[in-house]
């Protein structure tokens, strides 16, 4: 099971299906279709529509987990009627989203209003092609692909910047600026904090950085890196409390006010994507991703696809504690944002990379034991 | 650059407009304009029965309309010289204290809403359905309650409703001490409230800025204290007060005045138990159109022998200092009547609390005036 990878399976599709097109063809286009790189072409699109579907139904359940957990902490139920516990509430809701009519301001302009959520979503969903979710679900060996992540993730406020100014609306343009802003200001600690895990792991590559945790979960030894890199995220996430790019209480909707139909729900779903792409990057590089530590049963991690199981337990429990913090704190304000982040969470995120360092030099901690991968 | 909060923004609460100029998310200029809401209730109150005229009070204020009920009541049983029986009077205070309850509870679910929490919004609300439950078992109505007449209440409490008051006022002293500690517990709610919207008690004073916004700055003035009226002399309760006169302070003011509005409640549930009694005076004139009212010949007075007058009526509303004045020259309808809404004033005073906070900051700011369009623009 372990050494079919996904790809392996598209590709198999890919064969079957020209293979099988093929042979009820006459001879020119059956030697057309059977051509390995048609074949490649094919098995490489089909990888990307399984990556899509299942990035995008992902999306949809932490909607629905969201609301349900929502729900339980403010003493009701959350959404009920639409499917068993409304499970099929979201599919309904983006339906009526897709019939809506897009409705564009007279004074907008076409290009930026059309292109910003696009690429928004875009850049988003990309980052799912380059996350392995367990041993054979990943786009094969990337040597950077932590980086490669993190640079597609940090396109956001750019896209976010051009469709607010591009609205040609007061509150947008306001939250659009706040929303740069704060992504610019907290892009530093993350990848600070990240190069704490990439100077213990000394690698870039996020399969190196999970197999290497399997008796060494980060998050540990590494805690300050740890919470430096959740708070940065729930920054970059744009959830409370750091939802100030769209305060509703004073900005109405912040950045898309201007947006309605399936331009909004492209931004309501890139938010989900992004608040599940920082929920895996925190499993991936802080607690052991798809692994769990050899003394537990191998009862335990042996049944078919049990990889993928712990991976998004573990991720969906990340998310619910970032819908716990959701549900109990208020928004904090842009200049005491700011402030957090230039002058706490920089500092904090260099001291958690000289721990690191000092980490690496030392090797054993009495409690943690020995980093592995450096021969201590 | 010039930036209308309103009239539809998520930030106002009701339908009226702030104008803000702002530099940057610095607050530089406000400009409140109100007047969407505007439905007349004076002028339509001149071609109205003394006790239709109930009806429109409901609609002036839209979470707190038993309390203006007692306004108009009060001013209106001045100009006719009628008295309500003491029970009468107890009842209104009761009411009047479900009232603040339940306003001060809907204030503070939409000021932390504003804050971005939002489980206590929905606490906030859960707690304040059990209020307006009770109210709906005495009134029939959970929003408009169309309870009081003129020389009295519509009708009395039903049997068992003080245990099931009592049961709700010890459920709601221990939700309190949840909603502190989801706000004053959080770090994020003292940096984002205290010192936000400082109004000086002298700056109070000169504005005619009343209820919890002048007792935040230090003023201890309360007309359930300084000029009592029904029974507020008879019962036992402390004037709330801080002194910060910030977004904070107003926010302890109004959950001390809860505490405080638990325990006349309780008091007056206690009397209620003790005192069965009239709750519509006797001898009311038939063209009053009382519907419980004794219908014979001994309560009937003639309309022009009836004394005629004016009347004048101060309530502590859960806004503030609410003001009536009813002129009576004889005939079914008054000849005039005049409301002054505290939210009037206190939003009118908004440049002296909001220039030179931030964008950020009107939402909290403006959360902690507690406004109620429907009796800004009556």
């Amino acid at each position: 099971m372990s050494n079919v990878t996904l790809f392996d399976v598209a590709n198999g599709l890919a064969t079957l299906l020209l293979t099988g097109l093929g042979s009820i063809l006459p001879q020119p286009l059956h030697g057309w279709l059977i051509n390995p790189n048609l074949i490649f072409a094919l098995a490489a699109t089909l990888f990307g529509a399984i990556l899509l579907g299942a990035s995008m139904i992902n999306t949809i359940m932490l909607i629905w987990f969201e609301r349900k957990m929502l729900g339980r902490f403010m003493d009701r139920r959350g959404a009920m009627h639409v499917g068993y516990a409304g499970l099929l509430q979201n599919f309904a809701d983006g339906l009526k989203l897709f019939r809506k009519h897009t409705l564009r301001p007279r004074e907008a302009d076409s290009l930026g209003f059309y292109a910003g959520p696009t690429a928004y979503m875009v850049t988003s969903v990309l980052i799912f092609g380059i996350l392995p979710i367990s041993t054979g679900w990943s786009s094969g060996v990337l040597p950077l692909s932590l980086l490669l992540a993190l640079a597609i993730f940090s396109f956001a406020p750019l896209f976010i910047f051009i469709s607010a100014w591009s609205s040609n609306n007061k509150y947008s343009l306001l939250g659009g600026m706040r929303s740069a802003a704060q992504m610019i200001a907290y892009e530093v600690p993350i990848l600070l904090a990240v190069v704490a895990v990439i100077l213990v792991s000394g690698s870039f590559d996020l399969t190196t950085i999970v197999n290497l945790q399997q008796n060494y979960w980060f998050w540990g030894p590494l805690f300050l890196a740890l919470l430096v890199f959740v708070v940065g995220m729930l920054a970059e996430m744009e959830r409370i409390p750091f939802d100030l790019p769209e305060a509703e209480a004073e900005l109405v909707e912040g950045w898309n006010t201007e947006y309605g139909g399936m331009l909004f729900a492209f931004f309501m779903l890139a938010d989900y994507v992004r608040a599940l792409v920082g929920s895996i990057l925190v499993v991936l590089l802080f607690l052991g991703g798809w692994t769990l530590p050899s003394y537990v049963p191998s009862a335990l991690t042996s049944f078919p696809l049990a990889g993928i199981f712990w991976f998004m337990l573990k991720t969906y429990i990340v998310f619910g504690v970032f819908v716990w913090i959701r549900a109990s704190l208020p928004r904090v304000r842009t200049d005491q944002l700011l402030k957090v982040g230039w002058m706490r969470m920089i500092p904090l995120s260099l001291l958690s990379v000289v721990l690191a360092a000092m980490l690496v030099l030392v090797r054993c901690l009495p409690v943690f034991g020995c980093v592995p991968g450096l021969g201590g | 650059m010039w930036v209308n909060m309103g009239p539809q923004h998520p930030m106002t609460h009701g339908l009226w407009n702030l104008r803000v100029k702002i530099d940057g998310e610095l607050i530089v200029d406000v400009d409140p304009e109100v007047g969407y809401l505007h439905r007349g209730i004076e002028k339509i109150s001149e071609d109205r029965h003394y006790n239709e005229i109930i009806t429109l009070m409901d609609r002036c204020c839209y979470v707190a309309g038993i309390a203006w009920e007692h306004v108009y009541i009060g001013a209106a049983e001045n100009a006719l010289h009628i008295t309500a029986p003491e029970r009468a009077q107890w009842l209104r205070v009761m009411c009047d204290e479900l009232q603040r309850l339940a306003s001060h509870i809907m204030w503070y679910a939409a000021f932390v809403q504003d804050l971005g929490l939002m489980s206590p919004f929905l606490y906030g609300m859960r707690d304040r359905d059990l209020i307006l439950d009770l109210f709906q078992s005495f009134t029939g109505g959970r929003l408009t309650y169309e309870y009081n007449r003129v020389g009295g209440v519509r009708n009395d409490v039903p049997s068992g409703f003080t245990d099931r008051c009592r049961k709700v006022m010890d459920w709601l002293m221990d939700r309190f001490v949840e909603y502190d500690r989801l706000c004053l517990g959080s770090e994020i709610f003292r940096r984002r409230c205290d010192g936000l919207g400082v109004l000086k008690a002298k700056e109070c004073v000169d504005l005619g800025v009343t209820g919890p916004m002048l007792r935040s700055a230090g003023v201890a003035r309360d007309l359930r204290k300084d000029r009592p009226y029904a029974v507020y002399d008879r019962v036992e309760f402390d004037v709330a007060k801080a002194d910060a006169a910030d977004v904070t302070a107003r926010y302890l003011v109004r959950m001390e005045e809860m505490r405080q509005s638990v325990r006349i409640v309780r008091q007056t549930l206690d009397w209620l138990d003790h005192h069965p009694g009239p709750v519509l005076a006797d001898h009311l004139p038939r063209w009053l159109g009382a519907p419980y009212a004794p219908m014979g010949n001994e309560g009937y007075l003639l309309k022009r022998n009836f004394p005629r007058g004016t009347g004048f009526a101060a309530v502590e509303e859960p806004h503030g200092e609410a003001q009536a004045y009813v002129v009576n020259t004889g005939g079914e309808h008054p000849y005039r009547t005049k409301f002054r809404s505290p939210v009037f004033v206190n939003l009118s005073a908004a440049k002296h609390y909001m220039i030179g906070y931030r964008v950020a900051d009107i939402p909290p700011i403006m959360g902690s005036v507690d406004i109620c369009v429907g009796e800004v623009d009556r």
